[in-house]
């Protein structure tokens, strides 16, 4: 029951915004229905570590011929940091986002990405997880156009366009696995390949298709071009959601499925992934030290970070998927941070080509410690999360024997620092450039809410960094789960 | 019949592809639609077709052939994915209808100016 609650609140929020018409009544609700899925999701910790895995089947169908909503430690953690960037961006957003976009739907279409994502998080059904993805599309779609600005109608026309050949992949391959299995069932067809070994070969034509479509969903190296060309165009609001939350569904889709699925083919499968998270990692750290938009080296640099997640999932072993989900956690409460802080320079100076910014930490000290923290977390100095992260995947890149990969892994942090670096002596440190033709005004508009939200993001950082080990507790045992599919199977099938 | 029907998926899928490739936008979103069909085809040959084959059993029947039944879920599943369809082309066409009024062009190689900035 306590599962359904993650598809219930979100919906329930909508169908109250469509009844509500005052602005300001739908934004203090939509601050409430996020604080009440946080708390909600926090429920489930205890539940899990008692009882190792919640399944339930929906209309009392028996799995597998019903859907089953099921929920791990792994899924769990995602749930509740999801619904933690869900409340904070929420928070920021009452404030950021302009009145005209909170009364066109702005808050009615994020609770839209969060139905999707929280049903993402725990569908048991390749064929629901396809509707989830589908959910948290169609709402995002929506967010990325809504305002109607020039950019970001080229924006969502890429982000569109990719997204919908993506989801086509997943969908035909949806359709061959059935046609050669017979169920949907996500723990059924894993237990189907666990006996069967020899029907692999055959099987993967319709897992290559789904893997790029999740490669194309996390943005992975060679189909990540969506992603730049659009992440920076919507609110910033927005765009922090998306870089804590879209891509993390891709690539959460993808460690379930390597867990249940291609393991067995390592052969096969694991090159692929080891070889695409290490291009990744090079070209999204290469590709962001190259711009010169404040958002866009963020975005950029998605692509560097996913990659880190992908190699410690080919690494495979119980420390460094750990490793893996620590980095997922860790990087989505930075990235989701260093944009929120990008917001709030932009709303101030209505730029953030940083070429233009210029001495913000004289003038507004907070934002520059709120940037400070969320950037060096990000390219891993200690006692921030981004260190214990970083180390971690490395530690079990060298204890898997896979030198060249950490070894690789270490340099790009380096080119990972340099453009974090770039952003803090540009934006926070120069003096403001005298040559452009325009000063830019400060103009002095309220911004308590978002400094609030930006605030407790930060301390969450400081804390998860700081606090690492009990964390990496509940992810060591999230781990034993996803190496060991068994028990998945067996309490899906209720064997 | 299946060997027609992959082949004409394959041809569906090669025209999507051209069409995708196209500069005009127009002829990208025509492309999607196309492809999102020949995709709705693939799940519908994959969930297996049989001539004169029942989906649904009568309450009434006394003796079961396999041979006559067919999978429901295939078609099943197409339901839902051409309503997801028909929802992304509402909203595909609209968006592109605001994108010609904002820029007054079809042409995608005016798309190029978010990459620089």
């Amino acid at each position: 029951m306590s599962l359904f609650a993650h598809i219930l609140i979100p919906l329930g929020f909508i169908i109250l915004a469509l009844l509500i018409k005052k602005a300001s009544i739908k934004r203090r609700l939509a601050i409430l229905f996020a604080a009440i899925n946080f708390l909600w999701s926090l429920t489930l910790i205890p539940i899990v570590q008692f009882n190792d895995i919640i399944v339930v089947q929906t209309g009392g169908w028996e799995a597998p011929y019903g859907i089953s909503l099921v929920a791990d430690k792994f899924s769990v953690i995602m749930l509740v940091i999801a619904a933690f960037i869900f409340f904070i961006s929420t928070v920021y957003g009452a404030q950021e986002v302009d009145k005209e976009r909170r009364k066109s739907g702005h808050f009615f279409f994020s609770f839209g990405v969060l139905a999707g994502v929280n049903g993402s998080f725990i569908a048991g059904d390749i064929f629901n997880l396809y509707v989830w993805f589908e959910v948290m599309l169609m709402s995002s779609f929506i967010l990325v156009s809504l305002g109607g600005e020039r950019p970001q109608m080229e924006g969502s026309i890429k982000y569109l366009i990719l997204n919908l050949i993506s989801a086509l992949f997943f969908v035909s391959g949806v359709g061959l696995l059935y046609g050669n299995l017979g169920t949907l069932n996500m723990a059924h067809i894993s237990q189907i390949i666990a006996n069967n070994k020899e029907i692999i070969p055959l099987l993967n034509p319709a897992l290559i298709l789904m893997f790029v479509s999740f490669a194309i969903k996390g943005a992975l190296v060679p189909f990540f071009f969506w992603l730049p060309a659009s992440y920076h165009t919507p609110p910033p609001t927005v765009s922090a959601m998306f870089a804590g939350l879209l891509t993390k569904v891709g690539i959460y889709s993808l460690i379930r499925f390597y867990t249940l699925y291609l393991y067995h083919d390592d052969l096969f499968w694991n090159k692929i992934i080891l070889w695409l998270g290490t291009a990744s990692m090079i070209v999204g750290a290469m590709a962001a030290s190259s711009q010169i938009f404040f958002r866009k080296i963020l975005s950029f640099h998605i692509i560097s970070q996913i990659g880190y997640i992908v190699i410690a999932l080919a690494f495979f072993t119980k420390a460094s998927l750990a490793a893996a989900i620590f980095f997922l956690v860790h990087n989505m409460l930075s990235k989701t941070n260093a944009f929120l802080v990008g917001g709030i320079i932009r709303r101030q100076t209505g730029t953030l080509n940083i070429k233009a910014l210029g001495d913000i930490y004289r003038q507004n000290p907070i934002w520059a410690i709120l940037f400070f923290i969320s950037a060096f977390s990000l390219a891993g100095l200690p006692p921030l999360s981004g260190f214990a992260a970083k180390y971690l995947v490395i530690k079990a890149g060298v204890e898997a024997d896979m030198i060249l990969i950490s070894m690789i892994a270490l340099f790009t942090g380096i080119l990972t620092l340099f453009s974090m670096v770039k952003i803090w002596m540009e934006v926070f440190w120069k003096k403001v450039p005298e040559d452009i033709a325009v000063p830019l005004p400060v103009k002095k508009r309220k911004e308590h809410w978002m400094l609030t939200a930006s605030i407790a993001m930060a301390v969450m950082i400081i804390i998860m960094g700081v606090n690492a080990q009990s964390l990496l507790n509940f992810c060591n045992s999230a781990a034993h789960t996803l190496l060991n599919p068994d028990i998945y199977i067996n309490a899906v099938l209720n064997q | 019949m299946e060997l027609i029907i992959a082949i004409f998926i394959g041809l569906l899928f090669a025209c999507g592809v051209y069409l995708i490739l196209r500069r005009s936008i127009v002829k990208v979103i025509l492309g999607i639609f196309v492809l999102s069909n020949a995709t709705n085809l693939i799940i519908f040959l994959a969930g297996g077709i049989k001539s004169e084959a029942v989906a649904f059993i009568p309450d009434d029947a006394e003796s079961l052939n396999p041979e006559l039944i067919n999978d429901p879920m295939a078609q099943v599943l197409i339901l839902k994915a051409i309503v997801i369809g028909l929802g992304i082309a509402a909203y595909i066409l609209a968006l592109k209808y605001r994108y010609f009024e904002v820029t007054g062009t079809h042409d995608l190689d005016q798309l190029k100016n978010t990459d620089q900035k």
